[in-house]
């Protein structure tokens, strides 16, 4: 009785599973055809014996060769690799944030300069993932990026933006 | 000849700046490895702003130091806290945590430093016999032949990869598809650049390792950030080895020197590989086999051996032949790149300082990582402690500014952005990312060694077949291909038999 349920879930799982591994195979064999038709606009040259648009094509062909192949996968994945994607929508939600945040500091970068934003995002970026020591936050977000413009700028001659600071 | 460079290599190791680079490259990497997630790519790929600048020798010897203080980082946090930092340490956990968890930690530590150190030193003295004689065969290749060579390094890491071959083999695809980004060098076509300037010099490889690598694995530590087991800090315990653990230990040592750098040598091997292999040989070889994973002094330094070993074995055809055989290999060849120096078969002759400044740093390094390590371990420990959440905007921070200050454009960091997300996309759904990145950095070679041999041969093919070595490569690269295959398909006929035996019963 125990058998057949498992053997029941098992099949659902596989299912999935190879829906999964469907779905994306169906994603990289449009992407691999988007990507042979720009190799069919590439300019041509009549007398190199192998163009430029040689080696792109072969590849383009090859990628769907290997999404027809992971169409028909019928490999299963492990619990562990299971488990990774089940992620809960609020950890999403984090995970959006933070990339907005990223966003943000890039969008900032050379408008700030590079220490005003990266103390922002140190300190922003921390405290919403949870790290309630305001004092060493605040101490972190000061100190390490202005180490880190004093050894680039002064000790690595790579210059940071300076942005609105004067130094 | 090798007794003359190794002394040069040890005058640039042995200055007061190669000292003080190697030392400062084997603490920064331990310190980076033992971070749970970061492991030896994202450290060197990490380190490779800071090198700009310096001394190209000066700069490599520190990034060698870099790659094997993560290699032991990694296993301080796999026995500490059961986190592998990098995949090459799993195996150390085993056997490693177990001890931790009977207050040995002290002790597994120290076994893991001794082990690493013999590793590490006998597979130097390998690669230093080795590497120059293979650069010497080396030098009479030519475009066909290391088509073929990069070709086998291809294919196999695709198929020595855990997980799925087929999605091994896209990641490696999709990673040359981006390398043909950019304008092409033999006929300046532009391709795929959408008439974006940014994009017509191509995606710079740190882009893509940061991304895939240090980006995504945040994501993971995002996810993670409120595992406390960072936080659980127990007491380390008594260092000191008895005479009977050193007797243990002997056969393991001696044995996976050699096994690991064996394999560390052969293209998509590496360390992952080696330390399981190790393991399991010496599980089979041990009378007392039942006490493996249960905190066995043999569990813990077999893996701990080979992983090092295969490490330094990685080097060889790295710096003789001037082809990375893993992803972290392929990330040094990008830190050799950007420093101006191109590793292959005439590396020994153009640059003998730099062969044998990095050799003669290994030898030093190692005896680094054994007196410092073994004292610090406590308080090395500490870094543990940093909070997760400051340790992720720390790590984002540097990630960003590891590529701005190659290229001083902020299209590069939105692309870094977006590869970060690919990266997490591709390990949410298991497509391995170490053959996307040796793809990226061999692909374009590949492309132009393919198109230089038949732009030699007048466009026919025989070019590649015409010559025995080039013969036997692709042989051994289809053998390698074929033969996980027909394993995965035994595997799974005698699983199905097994299975209907269980149901007839």
């Amino acid at each position: 009785m125990d058998a057949g349920l498992f053997s029941k879930l098992d099949k659902k799982v596989m299912n999935v599973l190879k829906t999964m591994n469907q779905k994306i195979s169906v994603f990289l064999i449009l992407f691999g055809a988007g990507y042979l038709y720009l190799t069919y606009n590439l300019k041509e040259y009549p007398y190199v014996p192998i163009d430029s648009d040689f080696i792109p094509r072969a590849l383009g062909f090859i990628l769907i060769g290997l999404a027809v192949f992971l169409f028909f996968d019928k490999s299963s994945e492990t619990e562990e690799e299971k488990k990774k994607r089940t992620v809960p929508k609020k950890e999403i939600l984090v995970l959006i944030a933070v990339g907005v945040m990223i966003f943000a500091y890039i969008f900032l970068f050379e408008m700030l300069g590079f220490l005003l934003t990266t103390a922002l995002f140190v300190f922003f970026c921390s405290w919403f993932l949870g790290y309630k020591n305001w004092v060493s936050n605040v101490l972190v977000s000061i100190i390490f990026p202005s180490a880190l413009y004093y050894l680039f700028n002064y000790l690595l001659q790579i210059r940071l933006p300076q942005g609105i600071l004067p130094f | 000849m090798a007794l003359d460079g190794l002394l040069e290599g040890f005058q640039v190791a042995f200055s007061l700046q190669g000292i003080l680079f190697v030392l400062i490259g084997v603490v920064t990497g331990t310190l980076i490895g033992m971070m749970p997630g970061l492991g030896p790519i994202s450290a060197i790929a990490i380190m490779i702003p800071v090198t700009y600048g310096m001394n190209p020798s000066t700069a490599l010897v520190m990034m060698a130091g870099v790659y094997y203080g993560a290699v032991f980082g990694g296993s301080t946090s796999s026995i500490l806290l059961n986190a592998p930092g990098i995949s090459g340490t799993v195996a150390t956990s085993f056997d490693g945590y177990p001890m931790a968890q009977r207050g040995e930690a002290g002790k597994a530590l120290a076994i893991a430093a001794i082990s690493s150190f013999t590793g590490g030193t006998i597979s130097v003295i390998l690669l230093m016999l080795f590497a120059p004689a293979l650069a010497q065969v080396a030098v009479s290749f030519g475009p066909p032949q290391y088509f073929a060579l990069m070709f086998l390094g291809l294919t196999a890491i695709a198929s020595l990869s855990d997980g799925s071959t087929i999605k091994a083999l896209i990641s490696a695809t999709i990673g040359f598809i981006v390398a043909t980004i950019g304008i092409d060098a033999q006929t300046g076509t532009n391709r795929f650049t959408f008439g974006n300037p940014n994009l017509m010099e191509g995606i710079d490889f740190l882009v893509i390792a940061l991304g895939l690598f240090a980006l995504a694995e945040v994501c993971f530590l995002i996810l993670n950030r409120k595992d406390r087991s960072l936080s659980k800090q127990s007491d380390i315990g008594n260092l000191r080895l008895t005479k009977q653990d050193f007797k243990e230990m002997k056969g393991p040592m001696s044995r996976q020197s050699f096994l690991g750098f064996l394999l560390g040598v052969l293209p998509g091997a590496g360390a992952t590989i080696a330390s399981f292999i190790g393991y399991i040989t010496e599980k089979r070889l041990s009378k007392k086999s039942d006490e493996f994973g249960k905190g066995s002094i043999k569990g813990l330094a077999a893996p701990e051996t080979a992983n090092n070993a295969a490490t330094s074995g990685a080097f060889v055809p790295l710096l003789s032949l001037g082809i990375p055989g893993s992803g972290t290999t392929a990330v040094m060849l990008g830190a050799f790149l950007v420093l101006g120096i191109q590793p292959g078969p005439l590396l020994v002759q153009d640059h003998p300082d730099v062969f044998w400044g990095i050799i003669a740093s290994m030898y030093i390094g190692n005896v680094f990582l054994l007196i410092l390590n073994l004292p610090l371990i406590p308080y090395i420990a500490k870094i543990l402690k940093i909070s997760r959440p400051l340790l992720i905007s720390l790590v984002i921070t540097f990630s960003l500014i590891g590529v701005y200050s190659i290229s001083f454009s902020t299209f590069d960091l939105y692309l870094l952005l977006a590869f970060g997300l690919i990266g997490y996309l591709m390990r949410l759904f298991s497509f391995p990312a170490a053959p996307f990145i040796l793809a990226f950095i061999l692909g374009g070679m590949m492309e132009q060694a393919f198109r230089q041999a038949l732009t030699a041969s007048g466009g026919s093919m025989m070019v590649f077949v015409k010559d025995p070595i080039s013969i036997s490569l692709f042989v051994v690269s289809l053998l390698s291909f074929i033969v996980p295959f027909i394993r995965k398909g035994k595997k799974e006929e005698i699983e199905e038999d097994e299975e209907q035996q269980y149901h007839a019963n």
